[in-house]
């Protein structure tokens, strides 16, 4: 299991609109969330924890110029170039039918391309076991953590009185 | 996506379910000890399993001799399971991505069983005309690589050379968006286990924690990957027609070909569906996230697609006629009256006909009626095919090489076989896997949940998840 | 602002559109040919593509009932409203009909009694291409769909006026939408074969009707986005967001590749199946209308899918505008070339065979043997065939279609790769000519007519009902939605 060397303060919600609630309220209240764990995706979070919107597709753009590229340069340069034989009283050159190929190779590369790039972005893959706060977050519980590394004991009670405030059920500490 | 939700709307998760009854409900049939029909039923698929496995060694061992394939029918049911597993794995990227784009939130219910499905399906398909082949280790000869015969590449304006990349590609971007779909949905079964299962869905789970930047990225990937599966899933049938279309053969030349294949690939594949989820909602007890709404939805998306389809048909008919081509003009008549009409009107029967009794709203959400024809438009959708491969090369343009083709007993136990090679495959999906996406059903119980909307609900329909998306806006 | 306000302004600057429309014909008509071909395949061209945005806006609007469709509730009125053009579509039809039924044009080479009597494919092609079945198809179809407009809009009125507590009205346009959706889509595939494809009478194609449908509703929703927009800078439909435009335009991206599908599907199994009967429509097109043929292609599918790739254009009214318009055009520009080469080989046969009653043609001999197949040793020898192909001069009636092909594909090669003369059939190459091979300013000013008449007409359904639908189940949905 990989480690964060962190120590950890998260409260429990039980609804996705409290803890929506909570994170506008933490904004307010300039607290630093350090993450925010959830269940499902919850609609609206992202713009509340101001997250910026992921780059997946672009790169998913890239990876799928490469493969066109790839595809119908090959297919042309070994028809013309390399090797050039008439199929069928086609031309040397025949374009219609390197579109089919061209279309598959283009989103077989973009798939493969953003697939692992999402995997190596998020630090996941076989194999890899990331450190988790609580075992009902994937089941019912929506998490607001906060990174405790470093804060003294007034500034840990804003934040445990905050959770407590918000409508947190539970509130633990855990290091991860 | 807006939190009101029109009064109309029926419920799409009944039972007044909370997040966590939800968690328990799908998760708990890969908990328990497998049930007795669950054991009869592997054992069946795994017997057919052994019987594919047998025709395949035979065939391999015999040659393709052992086939009744003959001089003018060079394709018979090995191309047509071909066609017709390949067409049953389009409902899955369907479902996930084209209903996506037409806002259809019923899917979520069906989406995930669909796309294993799909995998399997595609898995099916993809071997059968490598066993065609007859010398199965030739197959190697399909890819374009730098080879012993010198720099001579492999036809690129082939057919069949663009159906290997149309199929690897659909069975690799199906399976990366399946699995991707799968990790959250594996993390929650993950965190509820414990000794070997729990290393295994670790193991299974890639390391999911659940956070929101990894949410976010989640839903980029599988929006894209929507985006690119919806023009795939087109061109991969696209690409199955033109083996027949690109040819000058009439009753196969016809442009046509590609949106009706498509048509009729999601008309299938939709039947497939029901009959599975037919079976593991009753069997899994999942009648409240499957319900009568999914079914008769489904229903209509078959009885639209079997009209497009029938359409299809006509078309092909009028203007075999129309074009006043004699040869097009012969090859439909012996579609139709020649010696395999038997099939012709089973196809007509099976997928245009009978699937109109789904104008009666009482068929459509009977459990009986949907299965019954469920089972009827897979037999028509084979038949299908047959009409398309067998009565067309059964009468070419020489009267003299005419002839009639009946399959050998290989033959029918590998389209068997194939059966239990699918089934086998879905069991152990059924097993192992939650079967309904957890983390996108629980995305909807606020606007589709019984507890939420439609007569039964306990709050007023959305108060406060409406409240807050109010916020957003002005947030934006 | 509910009710939309017909001004007198509006009215104005329509009318004067109207009128150019009518002095673009005019003048059109004075400088035409004998057969007056560019004015009526101008007329054609525009009475079939409003008449067809109007049905297929009622086709989507049904379509939209069926799918549980709530987003797009909030402007329903106006596809409602553009149904209703209709009326008038069935009036111009008449007009076409009419005019083959009395023969005041001559659109299509079927309708022409002597090019029957000697070409045998035509008469086997009468039983469905004859005068009769033209007038009452054409006419029974569009009544029909009329009809359909009509109901459609009388129940979304009805419940407008009375509410609808117990969805009665609401599970009315289920049941009527649902009835339409067959009855659509058997009628608009013979509707386009007979009145388009019925153009270049010798050629057949399955998926063509399909692929125009696709035409026609990709026109739509950029003519959708365009009078959204208008109607928002008007201060109308405040409710109408962002949202809702993103949402077209995410229609308008996918159905332009869905478009750009069927059009790749059915020119590329006729390039690569080669068969000379087949070749021959985009043979003529690719060399001919070479400008055509690309621009239809840049505009509607390189344009639009660059374009509206990314997320924001869809979000932005300036690229929606600008793509919608490219579109629009472009459409409109499919239709240019499905029509104008069909109607003018037509009338340049009809003016070569009365100016030297010269009938015998390579085409319509080999149809003749193909048909009749009775005379088992005619030899076809033709003095048109080009000298690559005098290996085929002799052909045997057994090989008849086979090696009648390969003259036809040896003349397709040879013109593809030569690039210069061209000839299909054993005709010479028309000249190029502005309102043929591309679109002038009198068809342009033609289409700007015709667009005026359609908006005039539009408004003024518009104007007869609130813009909202008030009592629509799905309403706010469609106010709240967020894409």
């Amino acid at each position: 299991m990989r480690s964060l060397n962190k120590n950890i303060l998260f409260g429990l919600y039980n609804d996705e609109t409290e803890l929506l609630g909570a994170i506008s309220k933490a904004k307010k209240a300039h607290l630093d969330i350090f993450d925010v764990y959830t269940p499902f995706p919850v609609h609206g979070l992202d713009p509340l924890l101001g997250l910026e919107e992921s780059r997946l597709h672009q790169a998913g753009f890239v990876f799928g110029l490469t493969g066109t590229l790839t595809a119908f340069g090959f297919m042309s340069w070994a028809f013309v170039k390399d090797w050039p034989i008439i199929f069928g009283g086609k031309p040397h050159w025949p374009a219609p039918s390197f579109i089919p190929v061209t279309f598959e190779l283009t989103v077989l590369f973009a798939a493969i391309g953003m697939v692992v790039s999402f995997y190596t972005v998020c630090g996941m893959g076989p194999g890899i076991k990331n450190p988790t706060l609580d075992d009902r977050i994937t089941d019912d519980k929506f998490c607001i953590a906060f990174d405790t590394s470093g804060l003294n004991s007034n500034e840990l009670d804003e934040i445990n009185s905050f959770l407590a405030n918000t409508g947190a059920s539970e509130i633990h500490t855990k290091y991860i | 996506m807006g939190a009101y939700v029109s009064p109309v709307r029926e419920p799409l998760i009944i039972g007044n379910k909370t997040y966590h009854q939800i968690t328990e409900d799908i998760c708990s049939p890969t908990e328990k000890t497998p049930t007795k029909q669950f054991v009869i039923g592997f054992i069946l698929a795994a017997t057919f399993l052994a019987l594919y496995v047998f025709s395949v060694t035979w065939t391999v061992w015999v040659g393709i001799g052992s086939w009744n394939l003959n001089r003018t029918i060079g394709w018979g049911w090995d191309i047509t399971n071909f066609v017709w597993w390949v067409g049953i794995g389009h409902a899955g990227t369907l479902i996930s991505a084209i209903l996506l784009l037409f806002r259809q939130k019923w899917r979520t219910g069906v989406n995930r069983a669909a796309e294993a499905m799909t995998i399997f399906a595609v898995i099916c398909a993809g071997q059968f005309p490598i066993i065609h082949m007859g010398r199965v280790w030739m197959a190697i000869f399909i890819f374009p690589y730098p080879n012993t015969r010198g720099p001579l590449w492999t036809n690129f304006n082939s057919p069949l050379f663009w159906d290997v990349f149309a199929i690897s590609t659909y069975f690799t971007v199906s399976l990366l968006f399946w699995y991707t779909g799968l990790v959250p949905d594996f993390a929650t079964v993950r965190d509820r286990a414990s000794g070997w299962r729990r290393k295994l869905y670790s193991n299974l789970a890639f390391g999911w924690t659940g956070s929101a930047k990894h949410w976010q990225r989640w839903e980029s990937l599988s929006l894209v990957l929507a985006g690119l599966s919806t023009p795939l899933v087109l061109s991969v049938h696209t690409i199955v027609s033109f083996d027949f279309a690109t040819s000058v053969i009439p009753g196969w030349h016809t442009t046509i070909f590609p949106p009706y294949f498509v048509a009729g690939a999601i008309f299938s594949g939709f039947a497939m569906v029901q009959t599975l989820m037919l079976v593991c909602r009753k069997t899994m007890k999942l009648e409240d996230y499957i319900t009568l709404e999914h079914i008769e939805s489904m229903n209509k998306v078959i009885l639209l697609t079997g009209t497009i389809v029938g359409v299809a048909y006509l078309t092909e008919l009028f203007i075999a006629w129309y074009s006043g081509y004699l040869y097009e003009q012969f090859a439909f008549y012996n579609r139709v009256f020649g010696p395999y009409w038997w099939s012709y009107f089973g196809m007509m029967g099976c997928n245009v006909i009978s699937p109109q009794i789904f104008w009666v709203k009482k068929f459509r959400r009977s459990i009986f009626i949907t299965f019954f024809m469920s089972i009827f438009i897979n037999i028509g959708m084979w038949f299908e095919r047959f009409v398309i491969i067998a009565t067309t090369l059964a009468r070419d343009y020489l009267p003299s090489s005419w002839s009639y083709y009946s399959p050998t007993w290989v033959e029918i136990c590998l389209f068997l076989g194939s059966l239990g090679l699918f089934f086998t495959c879905f069991l152990i999906f059924a097993r192992f896997a939650p079967v309904v996406a957890i983390a996108e059903i629980k995305s909807i119980l606020k606007t589709a949940g019984d507890n939420y909307i439609g007569p039964n609900a306990v709050h007023a329909p959305h108060h406060d998840t409406h409240s807050v998306e109010e916020d957003n806006h002005s947030h934006h | 602002m509910n009710q939309f306000v017909f001004e007198g302004k509006q009215k104005n600057v329509l009318f004067g559109l109207m009128a150019l429309g009518v002095v673009c014909m005019l003048l059109t008509w004075f400088q035409d040919d004998v057969y007056h071909t560019r004015f009526w395949t101008n007329f054609l061209h525009n009475s079939f593509f409003f008449t067809g945005i109007a049905f297929i806006s009622l086709f989507l609007y049904c379509g939209k009932v069926l799918m549980y469709s709530g987003w797009h509730t909030v402007f329903k009125r106006v596809w409602e409203a553009s149904a209703q053009f209709l009326s008038v579509g069935l009036i111009l039809l008449a007009v076409i009909v009419g005019g083959v039924y009395f023969g005041y044009h001559h659109l299509y080479h079927w309708a022409d009694a002597n090019s029957v009597a000697n070409d045998e494919l035509l008469q086997h092609k009468s039983k469905f291409l004859n005068k009769g079945w033209f007038l009452l198809a054409t006419l029974g179809f569009g009544g029909v769909w009329y009809f359909w407009a009509r109901k459609m809009r009388s129940i979304s009125l009805d419940q407008d006026k009375h509410g609808d507590s117990t969805y009665s009205y609401y599970k009315l346009a289920k049941k009527w939408g649902a009835i339409f959706l067959p009855i659509a889509g058997f009628s608009s595939a013979a509707f386009i074969w007979q009145l388009i494809m019925s153009l270049d009478a010798h050629w057949y194609s399955t998926l063509f009707a399909w692929y125009a449908t696709v035409s026609l509703l990709v026109s739509l929703l950029a003519f959708t986005i365009l009078l959204l927009v208008y109607l928002k800078s008007k201060g109308y439909y405040h409710q109408v967001t962002i949202e809702h435009l993103h949402d077209l335009g995410k229609y308008l991206f996918a159905f332009s590749i869905f478009w750009t599908y069927l059009w790749f599907s059915q020119f590329m199994l006729i390039w690569y199946g080669n068969v000379g009967e087949e070749t021959t429509y985009f043979k003529t097109r690719m060399e001919e209308y070479p400008i055509n043929f690309w621009a239809n292609f840049a505009m509607n599918f390189i344009l639009p899918f660059f374009i509206l790739l990314r997320n924001d254009t869809k979000r932005k009214y300036g690229s929606l505008v600008f793509i919608s318009i490219i579109v629009l055009l472009g459409h409109w520009l499919d239709f240019f070339q499905m029509i104008k080469p069909g109607a003018r080989h037509t009338a340049h046969e009809l003016i070569e065979a009365s100016a030297n009653h010269h009938s015998s043609n390579l085409e319509s001999d080999v149809k003749k043997v193909l048909i009749s197949n009775t005379e088992p040793t005619k030899t076809i020898v033709s003095e048109e065939v080009k000298p690559e192909e005098h290996k085929a001069e002799e052909v045997k009636v057994g090989e008849t279609h086979a090696t009648a092909n390969h003259a036809e594909n040896a003349h397709m090669e040879s013109a593809n790769h030569d690039g210069a003369e061209a000839g299909h059939e054993g005709h010479h190459t028309p000249e190029f000519k502005v309102g043929f091979n591309i679109p002038g300013l009198l068809d342009l000013g033609t289409f700007v007519g015709f667009g005026a008449m359609f908006v005039f007409f539009l408004f003024i359904q518009l104007s007869k009902a609130p813009l909202v639908p008030i009592n629509d189940p799905y309403l706010e949905e469609s106010l709240h939605h967020h894409v």
